[in-house]
């Protein structure tokens, strides 16, 4: 059977998560594999989320925001860029293909540009393969 | 360069000096250990403790982790070339009052790590010999840094990405958790830290390679851009975990992104708690 990842998206209510919303009004067709997760804002998201979600069995992240200058809250996706920038060099310092982790812009009106990226991101991760490093092993 | 001894007597007298005026409450410098080769960490708070201080190349200790948390208002604090970085991060974070410290500034180069008996240079940690601000100087200003502190990261940045999880996995597997990292540290003063919280809880709390990796993860997260590379969670790890060369990368990558080196300047933001509309998105490619 075709490896298929798990992927945690981690959406700004504003803009991302507005776009999924009208993918699916549009009824435009991007992969499955995507689990996403509203959150007020991308400031929200703490580093911790990415690397726990790894451990707890995600073979990708992909967080989406608000377009810089665009933001809800006037500059909380400024904030969230410099930590994301410092989570994808953590992540490859630390030997995890930083391929797995992606952040986008995707505006309110971005229907097509989400779908997009989620089947760009979920092919990427497919190339990969499943993410073994940080998952925690039960057995 | 000043000798080490001389070092010492100008730190005794100044802070003799300074406890009789009662210019300040207490001193924190250090102390006589069990052997010269451990000295401790030492709180002078009258003019004849003050005798006690002593000053050599094993004194590594950095005492802004002391100030971080001290009640008393007004103190005086013996700092080397990355203990006042520390101390100018922590002002800049708002945890020090610049007005209430008196630092005694001590360009402090060939020191020794105890344990290893390796001296400490831009190869290691405290790359920087000179204090950044001060009041007093208690010796000659030593020329900077020939290397890169960042050098050393070469044959760790060489290694395919496979090959570094290899060599982080096997440290991190290591790991006792025993915090003396966090201990050690002046920049860990989170209360309670994101590891003793059991809701959410990030990891479990035995000592298992998947817990100890989040733990090491996000402490060097929470170090990105603060980090002043003094090295004390390297001495102080038991096990002998290389910390240092991640927070040296870290430390590297906020450099290179956000032109800023932590603790630097008093009048600086902390990287992460600012940001530039300039940033630009190829930092996040």
């Amino acid at each position: 059977m075709d490896f298929e990842p798990k992927i945690l998206g981690i959406a700004c209510n504003w803009c991302t998560y507005t776009g999924a919303d009208l993918a699916g009004t549009t009824r435009l067709k991007y992969p499955q594999n995507i689990r996403v997760v509203r959150v007020m804002c991308s400031s929200r998201i703490n580093p911790s989320f990415i690397f726990r979600a790894f451990q707890l069995g995600a073979d990708g992240v992909l967080v989406g925001g608000c377009h810089p200058g665009d933001c809800h809250y006037g500059t909380g996706n400024m904030y969230a860029r410099r930590r994301l920038a410092i989570t994808k060099k953590m992540l490859e310092f630390a030997g995890i293909e930083p391929g797995r982790f992606r952040v986008e812009w995707i505006s309110a009106s971005e229907g097509n540009r989400f779908a997009e990226v989620v089947g760009e991101f979920t092919g990427q991760v497919k190339g990969l393969g499943p993410q073994t490093k940080l998952k925690i092993k039960t057995d | 360069m000043t000798a080490f001894k001389d070092i010492e007597e100008r730190l005794k007298e100044k802070a003799k000096d300074l406890l009789e005026k009662g210019e300040v409450e207490c001193v924190f410098a250090y102390g006589r250990g069990y052997d010269e080769r451990h000295p401790r960490p030492y709180v002078a708070k009258t003019k004849e403790d003050a005798e006690n201080l002593v000053f050599n190349e094993y004194c590594t200790f950095n005492l802004a982790r002391y100030a971080v948390k001290e009640p008393r208002k007004k103190i005086a604090v013996a700092a080397k070339g990355a203990d006042s970085r520390a101390l100018v991060q922590l002002i800049q974070e708002g945890k020090l009052k610049r007005e209430n410290l008196v630092i005694l500034g001590i360009p402090a180069a060939g020191m020794v790590d105890a344990k290893s008996g390796l001296t400490l240079d831009e190869k290691t940690t405290g790359a920087f010999a000179n204090p950044v601000v001060y009041d007093v100087l208690l010796g000659d200003k030593l020329p900077e840094a020939k290397n890169s502190p960042y050098e050393v990261l070469g044959e760790l940045e060489g290694l395919s990405g496979d090959g570094r999880w290899e060599f982080w996995r096997k440290e991190f597997a290591r790991c006792l958790r025993c915090f003396a990292c966090r201990k050690a540290c002046p920049m860990c003063y989170c209360d309670p830290c994101f590891m003793d919280q059991s809701r959410p809880r990030w990891a479990d709390k035995s000592p298992t390679l998947d817990g100890n990796t989040m733990y090491h993860l996000t402490r060097f997260y929470h170090l990105a851009g603060r980090c002043v590379d003094c090295g004390e969670c390297t001495r102080a790890c038991p096990v002998d975990i290389p910390l240092y060369l991640f927070h040296k990368r870290l430390a590297k990558d906020c450099e290179e992104m956000f032109n800023q080196a932590a603790g630097m300047k008093l009048e600086d933001k902390p990287v992460l708690v600012d940001f530039r509309v300039e940033d630009g998105d190829e930092i996040l490619l």
